[in-house]
């Protein structure tokens, strides 16, 4: 086992590269390119735990928390994982049919308008304990409810059955 | 340019036909296109890719002008980059530089895929034609939409859930209560009988009341309480008989769901394991099914009979006196209102209530097998902490529904109360004034039927609760018998028999769209050859003989069998000539013998005892006390793993598979089990063509073809001697294992010293 190499603050400097991938340079010298963030707890941890890891996959560091960078680096950091972490953010529940166990949602996000499927409500919607709500759709695609009661009560009044 | 019949994911809608017409200045026509639905910076919107024998366009608001071509010719590498929840089609041209040419979500990944495939291997050089059919066969998997409503199917040919009739629905349910149609009709005549019984005692004692009391007539008194002794005993009599009877009925039709539903749930494929709780199971086949149960007889016995009673109490009340029956009515709309309001209001806390439920079940079904854990790492406070968690969940949401459903009760009864205060108080004042012709015997006796009457009203009040209860657990019933089963594309379709010729064409999988776990794997693997498939935890050698099995069906591409798609050969046939060894093999709470003969319950004793022998497990079977009698514990506690592997090759032999697939089996055990259970598989493959996904040496050594998977790739793939001259991944491999095998070697011979010593 190799140890792992953790990242704590400002002893790295992190530019963008292309698209997702990041390049990090530790202040000893080292340089890392291409490296791309990934979360290691993309539900329960946002902001704290990213792997960095090099094209086969593996991993050159983690970043404890992304808080602890400097300001440019978690810039980057920060757009490389909204750009690869696409959980739209339900803020309006347009309509909900259902017809025999197939749900098809139709929603405003952050993103626009979506409709989709949901094929089984008990395994596709989870509540969490900090209150927000995970929905996957019939194709595997993530949607977030932040907060059920910061809706509106129609969609409140939609959503409540399927929690 | 034509897009009517072209080859697409989705209609392409118009705004991106007219894009791609006014950047296409060719006369060509795209062999196929891409419809997206995410824009490049991420927001939900129409994207589209057209691909030709030489180029493609993209379409996308981004792009200037509404579009780019991109020509084959320029471009080094592409492929698809899967993020989370969303997907992008990279190019990289000959210069390295690299961009992004659409974005969308998993919905479209799959084709996009296939896209970035066949552009990979036309740069390649190959038929751009033939190409293109991996391109359709994504297609056609993705175009199993329901022709009516346009909703996805769960395979090509299945029925659609979202169009069948409702009345298809209700028979499924109606198909149960069938077979008990003439009990169940001999309790609703008895029910009827009762009911009628019922409506005699309120007239009697009005009688008694005006006419026998007031003339003090004893002889008269004794002949009306002798009338009610009879009408009570028969009463109460066909009462017992019928709720026999009716329980009888009850418990039958349980007992068929039951079943129907623990059948249905073997044939379902492993896609629905995959997702949903083995707790959840369960409490659908006991839970949901009583509930079912209680309402099925509430709908066919006991609202037929509230029904009889209340025609037949108005009519009796009507001719009583019509004025008091009116007075009597007042609170049934407002017990009607009250009743669909709670109906509304109680069926989403019933299904979050059934989702606590839920969790709790799961929470059994996880750690009541998996006990030796929890004692291993002393959770047992974490354990019991946990369901504590969940329970408290439960409860509260118990709390809120019964708030409700606890009120509701009172309030109609409430209000049924005040219907009879209206009628002592009219009533009485009729009788105390002498006016209306109100006797008090008929007030008494009206009182009576007031009652009577204000049961079946509270009974179809309250049925909704009941109702809505129902359908939360036939639901989830309905999710189990709607679910599709298996696909038996081939059923009956068996061939003569299995040589052993495994060829895989093509073949991509992914367990759910945000990662592909096979891609393009091409093989083609002899009778008789003894096949080891190689590589790092997570490469997928696993899922490779998974799809070989035919536990999950929706890959892309074609595995064929002596040169037959398996997907043509019927199902059960297929497994039959198919032995399996796993890792952890699974034995039943049963006895030694039976579970060897698990594979073939016809075999005669001695096959058995021949099969156990193969498989070096005789020796410790006749050693126990009950030897082929013992009865092993839940999944085969009593045994040692090694023994639990030996009886699983056992039943592998007994079963004389054409093709044999052993997952790791031998991974468990120490040097001297292995031995034996080496010298066991050994006699077992002896002309079968057998695929082992090994990582000890001395199993691989047995091996003549050698297949390395990584990263849901076959990087390399030939004999052993080939694949080590290649000094490749399998080198590798091989190198990291004989320092291993070594260094175990050394361990075991000094534990055998120390435990000599």
């Amino acid at each position: 086992m190799t140890s792992r190499r953790y990242i704590d603050g400002s002893e790295v400097r992190i530019t963008p590269n292309d698209g997702i991938f990041v390049d990090v340079e530790f202040y000893g010298g080292l340089k890392i390119e291409m490296l791309e963030p990934k979360r290691l707890f993309p539900i329960s941890g946002l902001s704290k735990y990213i792997t960095l890891l090099d094209s086969d996959g593996n991993e050159a560091a983690i970043i404890r928390s992304v808080d602890s960078l400097l300001p440019d680096s978690k810039k980057t950091i920060l757009r490389c994982l909204e750009e690869y972490y696409m959980i739209p953010k339900i803020s309006r529940l347009i309509s909900r049919t259902e017809k025999f166990r197939i749900w098809l949602w139709t929603v405003e996000t952050d993103r626009g308008i979506h409709t989709f499927e949901i094929i089984n409500h008990i395994t596709s919607i989870k509540t969490l304990y900090d209150g927000r709500i995970l929905i996957k759709d019939a194709s595997d695609n993530r949607y977030e409810i932040p907060d059920i009661y910061a809706l509106d009560r129609r969609s409140q009044k939609l959503i409540m059955p399927d929690i | 340019m034509g897009f009517e019949n072209l080859l697409a994911n989705v209609p392409i809608p118009k705004e991106i036909q007219d894009a791609v017409l006014k950047i296409n200045t060719s006369v060509d026509s795209p062999l196929f296109a891409v419809v997206g639905d995410l824009s490049l910076s991420g927001n939900y919107g129409d994207s589209a890719l057209f691909v030709y024998n030489d180029r493609m366009i993209a379409v996308d608001e981004s792009y200037e002008g509404g579009g780019d071509v991109i020509l084959f010719d320029d471009i080094a590498d592409i492929k698809v980059k899967r993020m989370y929840g969303n997907a992008v089609l990279k190019v990289e041209d000959s210069h390295g530089a690299r961009r992004d040419i659409i974005r969308f979500t998993y919905s479209v990944a799959d084709v996009c895929d296939s896209a970035a495939l066949f552009i990979e291997k036309v740069k390649a050089g190959e038929d751009a034609e033939e190409t293109l059919e991996i391109v359709r066969s994504t297609y056609k998997n993705l175009r199993s939409f329901c022709p009516k409503c346009g909703r996805k199917l769960a395979s090509p040919d299945a029925d659609c859930l979202n169009c069948e009739g409702k009345s298809k629905i209700i028979n499924k349910f109606a198909k149960y209560i069938k077979p008990q149609v003439g009990t169940l009709l001999g309790c609703l005549f008895l029910s009827i009988f009762t009911t009628v019984m019922a409506l005699i005692p309120p007239y009697i004692t009005g009688y008694m009341v005006d006419k026998v009391l007031p003339n003090r007539d004893a002889q008269k008194l004794l002949f009306v309480i002798l009338i009610l002794f009879s009408v009570y005993i028969l009463q109460f009599t066909v009462s017992g008989i019928r709720a026999y009877f009716l329980r009888l009925a009850g418990d039958k039709i349980i007992i068929d769901l039951k079943s129907d539903i623990f059948a249905k749930a073997q044939y379902l494929p492993m896609r629905f394991y995959d997702k949903t709780s083995t707790g959840s199971v369960i409490n659908r086949i006991n839970g949901d099914t009583a509930v079912l149960q209680s309402f099925m007889l509430r709908i066919s016995q006991e609202a037929v009979v509230q029904a009889f009673t209340l025609v037949g109490v108005i009519c009796i009340m009507l001719l009583m006196d019509w004025r008091l029956t009116l007075l009597s009515l007042i609170p049934v709309p407002i017990v009607i209102f009250c009743g669909r309001y709670f109906g509304k209001k109680i069926a989403p806390m019933y299904r979050r209530l059934w989702r606590r439920g839920t969790s709790l079940y799961t929470i059994l079904a996880d750690t009541v097998p998996g006990i030796r854990v929890i004692k291993a790492f002393t959770s047992e406070k974490r354990t019991i902490s946990r369901f504590q968690r969940y329970s408290d969940d439960w409860l509260k949401e118990d709390k809120i529904a019964a708030k409700t459903a606890s009120a509701f009760p009172s309030i109609i009864t409430f209000l049924i109360t005040c219907g009879s205060l209206i009628i002592w108080f009219i009533g009485g004042n009729w009788v105390i004034t002498g006016s209306g012709g109100a006797t008090t015997g008929l007030l008494v006796s009206f009182i009576s039927y007031a009652a009577m009457f204000y049961a079946p009203v509270n009974f179809f009040a309250n049925l909704s609760d009941s109702y809505q209860s129902a359908l939360a657990s036939a639901e989830k019933i309905l999710d189990i018998i709607n679910a599709e089963p298996e696909n038996d594309f081939g059923k009956g379709n068996k061939p003569e028999r299995i040589k052993g010729k495994i060829e895989f064409c093509n073949v991509n999988f992914s367990f759910d769209r945000s990662k592909k776990t096979l891609e393009d794997i091409n093989i083609s693997i002899d009778p008789g050859d003894v096949v080891g498939i190689v590589g790092t935890t997570g490469a997928g050698k696993s899922t490779l003989v998974n799809l070989l099995l035919r536990y999950y069906d929706d890959y892309e591409g074609e595995i064929l069998v002596d040169g037959i798609n398996i997907k043509e050969i019927d199902s059960e046939f297929y497994r039959d000539n198919i032995g399996y060894v796993q890792q952890e093999p699974m034995m039943f709470r049963d006895t030694i013998f039976n579970n060897i003969a698990y594979s073939n319950p016809d075999a005669h004793v001695e096959q058995v005892l021949n099969a156990a022998d193969i498989a070096n497990a005789h020796g410790f079977i006749s050693r126990l006390p009950d030897s082929y009698d013992t009865m092993l514990g839940e999944r085969g506690t009593g045994l040692s793993g090694g023994e639990r592997q030996r009886l699983s090759i056992a039943r592998a032999v007994l079963k004389n598979p054409s093709i044999l697939v052993f997952d790791e089996a031998t991974a468990a055990v120490d040097s001297e089990t292995e031995h034996l259970i080496q010298e066991s598989i050994d006699r077992l493959i002896r002309g079968r063509t057998t695929l082992m996904i090994a990582h000890r040496l001395s199993t691989l050594r047995r091996a003549n073809k050698i297949i390395v998977v990584d990263k849901g790739r076959v990087v390399e793939f030939g004999t052993p001697d080939e694949l080590l001259a290649m000094k490749g991944k399998y080198h590798k491999l091989i190198q990291i294992q004989s320092m291993s095998d070594k260094a175990r070697e050394i361990k075991e011979a000094e534990n055998l010293e120390i435990s000599i010593g």
